[in-house]
Formats: C-alpha cells, sequence, structure tokens
C-alpha cells in the first residue's frame, strides 16, 4: 500500500506544478459550464420548470455535472494506450506491483486537484448566479451522493482501463477509445439530464451502467431518487463495478499473455 | 505570385494525399474517431430536437432557427478542423526540431506549420452537415439571395478569424515551446458557439462578441441569413478579421524572428 502512496503523493506533485496546464484545462472545463449554463437559462426563460426540475435545480445539475466531470472522467485511457503502443508497459510489468492499482494511484491524484478546482469554481458560479442553487439539507443525501460518485469514477476508471486494453492486440485504439469515451459522456449525462431524452432511448440506457456515472449522482444530489430507491440503485451501481473490474481484469490477463513488446 | 500559389497548392495536395493515406491505413482508429464525431454531432443536434418537444423557443429563436445557429457553427468549426489541424502538433513539431526543416525547405514555415495536416474524417463529417443545413434553409422561409451571400461570406470571414486564432496558438508553440493546451482552450471556449450568442449574460456577451470574438465566427452568419444583423455589424466583423488576420501575421513573423531552434 505504502508505494500507491508514493505513487499518489509523487503524481500530485506532479500536477500542481504544472500550474499553467492545470489553469488551462479549469478555464476550458470553466467555458462550458458556462455555455451550459447559459442554455438552460434562456431555455427556462420565465417557466417555473422544465422536465420536472425547477430553476435552482436546473441550475445545480449543470454545476454537479460540472464537479462530477473533473471526479469521474480523469482516467488513465489515453496513457495505458501510449504506454503499450511503445512498449514501456514492459518497465511496470516487471516491477512488483500492480498496474491498475499504481494507474489508480496516479488517477486518484489528478482527481484530487480537479476536484477541488471544480468544487471552486461552482461555488463561484453558484455565488454569481441569480437564480439560485439548490443544496441538500439531509445529510445522507450527501453520502449517498458521495458513494455515488466513488462508484462512477471507478466505473469510469475500470471501462477506460478496459477498452485502452486493446491496445494489446492492435496499435489503432485510440479511435476506439476515443469513440467510447464521447458516447459515454453524453450517455451518462455529462451534457444534459437524460430525462430530455425519448422515453425508448432512456430505457435502453438504464441497461447499461452508463446512467449511473453522472445523471444518477446528480439525481441523488438534487433529491429526485427516494433514499431507499437511491440504496437500492447503488447496489446495481456497485453490481456494475463487480462487471467492469472482472472484465478489465479478464482483458488485461488475456492482453498481457499476447504482448510482444512492440517499440519497448 | 502565381508561381509561389502553384508551389503551395502542390506540397499541400502532396501533404494532404499524405495525409489521407495514412488514414486509410490506419483503419480501425480513423473508424473509431469517425464514428465519434458523428456521435457527437447526432447526441448535440437529437439534444435540441429533444428541447423543442417541450418548449416553443429558446432565447426567442425557434427550432429551425436554433439549429441554423447550431449547424453554422459546426460548418466553421469543421472547416478549421479540416484546413488548420496542423496546429494541434505545432508545439511537438517545435520541441522536436521538425520546425528547423521546415525554415529551410523553400516552402511557407507558416502553411507547413498550420494547414499541412488535414483532416479527412472531417470532410466526411461535414457532408451531413452540409446536407441539414440544406435542409434548413428549405425550412426557412423565401429569402432575398443577399441574405445567403451576407451568410456565406460572414461563414468564411468566421473560418479566416479561426484562421488568425490558429496562427496565434503556432506563434506561441514557436515562442515559447510550451502552451501545448492553448488550441484545446480555444476548442473548449469555441463550444460556447454552439448555441445563439443571445442566451449568454450581457457581460459573456460582450466578451464573446469584442474580447474572444467566438459570437463573430458562429452567430454573426446565423443572424445575417435571418436578417438580425445589421450592416454596421457586418462591416465590425469584416473589420475584426482584417484587424486579426494582419496582427496574426505579424505575431507569427516576430515569433519566427526570435526563434533560435530548441532541438538538434
Amino acid at each position: 500500500m505504502k508505494k500507491y502512496r508514493i505513487a499518489y503523493s509523487i503524481a500530485l506533485q506532479e500536477t500542481l506544478q504544472r500550474r499553467s496546464t492545470l489553469l488551462m484545462d479549469r478555464l476550458g472545463g470553466f467555458a462550458i459550464v458556462v455555455s451550459l449554463y447559459s442554455f438552460w437559462n434562456a431555455l427556462l426563460g420565465d417557466k417555473p420548470s422544465f422536465l420536472g426540475y425547477t430553476r435552482p435545480e436546473m441550475l445545480t445539475y449543470v454545476l454537479v455535472i460540472n464537479v462530477l466531470r473533473s471526479f469521474v472522467f480523469t482516467g488513465r485511457g489515453w496513457q495505458l494506450v501510449g504506454e503499450i503502443s511503445s512498449g514501456r508497459i514492459s518497465s511496470y510489468l516487471v516491477r512488483p506491483l500492480s498496474y491498475h492499482g499504481y494507474a489508480l494511484a496516479l488517477d486518484l491524484a489528478q482527481k484530487t486537484v480537479h476536484a477541488a478546482s471544480s468544487l471552486f469554481e461552482v461555488s463561484l458560479l453558484a455565488w454569481l448566479v441569480s437564480g439560485g442553487v439548490f443544496l441538500p439539507r439531509d445529510p445522507a443525501t450527501w453520502i449517498l451522493f458521495s458513494c455515488a460518485a466513488v462508484l462512477s469514477s471507478l466505473i469510469f476508471f475500470f471501462l477506460e482501463m478496459l477498452v485502452s486494453s486493446l491496445a494489446f492486440w492492435t496499435s489503432e485504439s485510440g479511435g476506439p477509445l476515443f469513440c467510447f469515451e464521447l458516447f459515454l459522456q453524453f450517455a451518462a449525462g455529462a451534457f444534459f439530464p437524460l430525462d430530455v431524452l425519448p422515453e425508448n432511448i432512456r430505457r435502453l440506457l438504464s441497461a447499461t451502467p452508463f446512467p449511473y456515472m453522472v445523471f444518477f449522482p446528480a439525481r441523488v444530489f438534487l433529491e429526485k431518487v427516494p433514499h431507499a430507491e437511491a440504496l437500492r440503485l447503488l447496489g446495481v451501481e456497485a453490481a456494475w463495478l463487480c462487471v467492469v473490474i472482472l472484465a478489465a481484469l479478464a482483458l488485461w490477463r488475456q492482453g498481457v499473455k499476447s504482448y510482444a513488446a512492440e517499440g519497448g | 505570385m502565381s508561381a509561389f500559389l502553384k508551389l503551395h497548392a502542390r506540397v499541400w495536395l502532396r501533404t494532404a494525399s499524405m495525409a489521407m493515406q495514412a488514414q486509410l491505413t490506419y483503419r480501425l482508429g480513423s473508424f473509431g474517431f469517425l464514428l465519434g464525431k458523428m456521435i457527437r454531432l447526432l447526441f448535440f443536434f437529437a439534444f435540441v430536437m429533444a428541447v423543442f418537444n417541450h418548449v416553443e423557443t429558446v432565447a426567442g429563436y425557434s427550432l429551425v432557427e436554433t439549429a441554423l445557429f447550431f449547424l453554422t457553427f459546426n460548418v466553421v468549426d469543421m472547416i478549421a478542423q479540416i484546413f488548420f489541424r496542423g496546429v494541434y502538433g505545432a508545439r511537438r513539431t517545435v520541441t522536436e526540431g521538425d520546425f528547423d526543416f521546415y525554415l529551410v525547405q523553400p516552402c511557407s514555415p507558416l502553411m507547413r506549420m498550420v494547414c499541412s495536416s488535414v483532416d479527412f474524417l472531417d470532410i466526411l463529417t461535414l457532408v451531413p452537415v452540409l446536407a441539414m443545413v440544406g435542409m434548413v434553409f428549405a425550412r426557412l422561409p423565401a429569402l432575398e439571395w443577399t441574405r445567403y451571400a451576407a451568410y456565406g461570406l460572414l461563414t468564411l470571414n468566421g473560418v479566416a478569424l479561426v484562421f488568425a486564432v490558429h496562427v496565434i496558438v503556432a506563434g506561441l508553440a514557436v515562442r515559447t515551446q510550451e502552451l501545448e493546451n492553448a488550441i484545446w482552450i480555444y476548442r473548449d471556449v469555441m463550444f460556447m458557439g454552439k448555441f445563439p450568442v443571445d442566451v449568454y449574460a450581457k457581460p459573456v456577451r460582450w466578451a464573446l462578441t469584442f474580447g474572444v470574438p467566438i459570437a463573430v465566427m458562429t452567430t454573426f452568419p446565423a443572424k445575417a441569413l435571418l436578417g438580425l444583423l445589421s450592416p454596421a455589424w457586418m462591416t465590425y466583423a469584416f473589420a475584426l478579421t482584417g484587424a486579426a488576420a494582419a496582427f496574426s501575421l505579424w505575431f507569427w513573423l516576430d515569433c519566427v524572428r526570435r526563434y533560435t531552434s530548441s532541438s538538434s
């Protein structure tokens, strides 16, 4: 465990050292939040609610997805693709550590910095917006939201590892990863609440782990899901996590067997 | 002048042909990237359509008008992606020393840096966008040809303004060998152009018209077609592009003049 703690600490320092990169990353993300916020604000106009979301709830949804995007969608997929394609992965395979554990430690460092920055941005926006934001009063909601966010983050990490492991067989896995990440962001509700979509598409998506990654935690935060139902859905989310972990590890083992250290 | 243009056209065709061959060789990867771009386009379009199932207008614009803004953004953005793709690798070109070779070749280093990498996947993505623009045109009431001419000219003006931004980013890469993320900030801020600028609060609208002129690039052409842009604003748009192009070229030349080679 100590080696992963050290990896986390080094990665944290490295992320904080590259301040201009971090600042630019956050600035770009902030532009997206302002854009979505303004769109929903214009959409609501004088209406008291839209699709069952009041103005503060809809605006809070946009702010919550900014935090969730920073906490959930920071995986190590592109790094893994690069490391396999260049052969650099060999140096990790011979070390006495689990690659997934190591990657998770590095990812956690990135999440720490980005989630903290997004909380600052969201607080700033919440202070600036005129319509007000929705803050849950029940402490249980905060706990359920945190659990849902942690599970989402782990699902994303292992899903990305799963898709990136294709690099063991083909040097062209960047394309599928790009496609997967874009699809996932929409299907997870990272741009708009999935309630907007037609019923049949929503039902189709609910049979996948994607809505559990942003849409579900955001609805928990907005107290749109009763606590008992939220607990049940957390169980489903945990089951999805187990499935994804097992699939990612199985594919990883197969991949390592066929790995030829190309370029290494 | 004619010989100069002929030479650059030949160089561009050769590098474009090489880029296309590379993309055709990289079949799975290219397919993934193409599919991802299509997913992004279709999801956003589906989102706009779905929103208009519940409301009549957004910021005073109907579905057809909002679609026009969204599609115009895509046309400008994709044309820039197709022709100015080289900027995305500008920092690497400089740090790996390839820029030194550009400087000794009998061809404009700016053209080599910005325009020599053509993204054919975006050409394929542009086709459905242009078809959708045609469908939107068909749903608009009969308009004078001058409106269409203004739309076309302002769209080209938007592309020229995007070119100026790309030249500045390329100049920054030459001068600093850093700021890898500068082009990605532009991409994220450009996200704001997906919606008509009228959805934003006044200070943001001001910033998008005079500071980072996303509105001039994406909203002005659609507004001109709808008859909502006065001749004074059109003049401003063309003057701004002229000034931005002149500044970007001066900045580029200045950066090249100060360049002392960053790699052997």
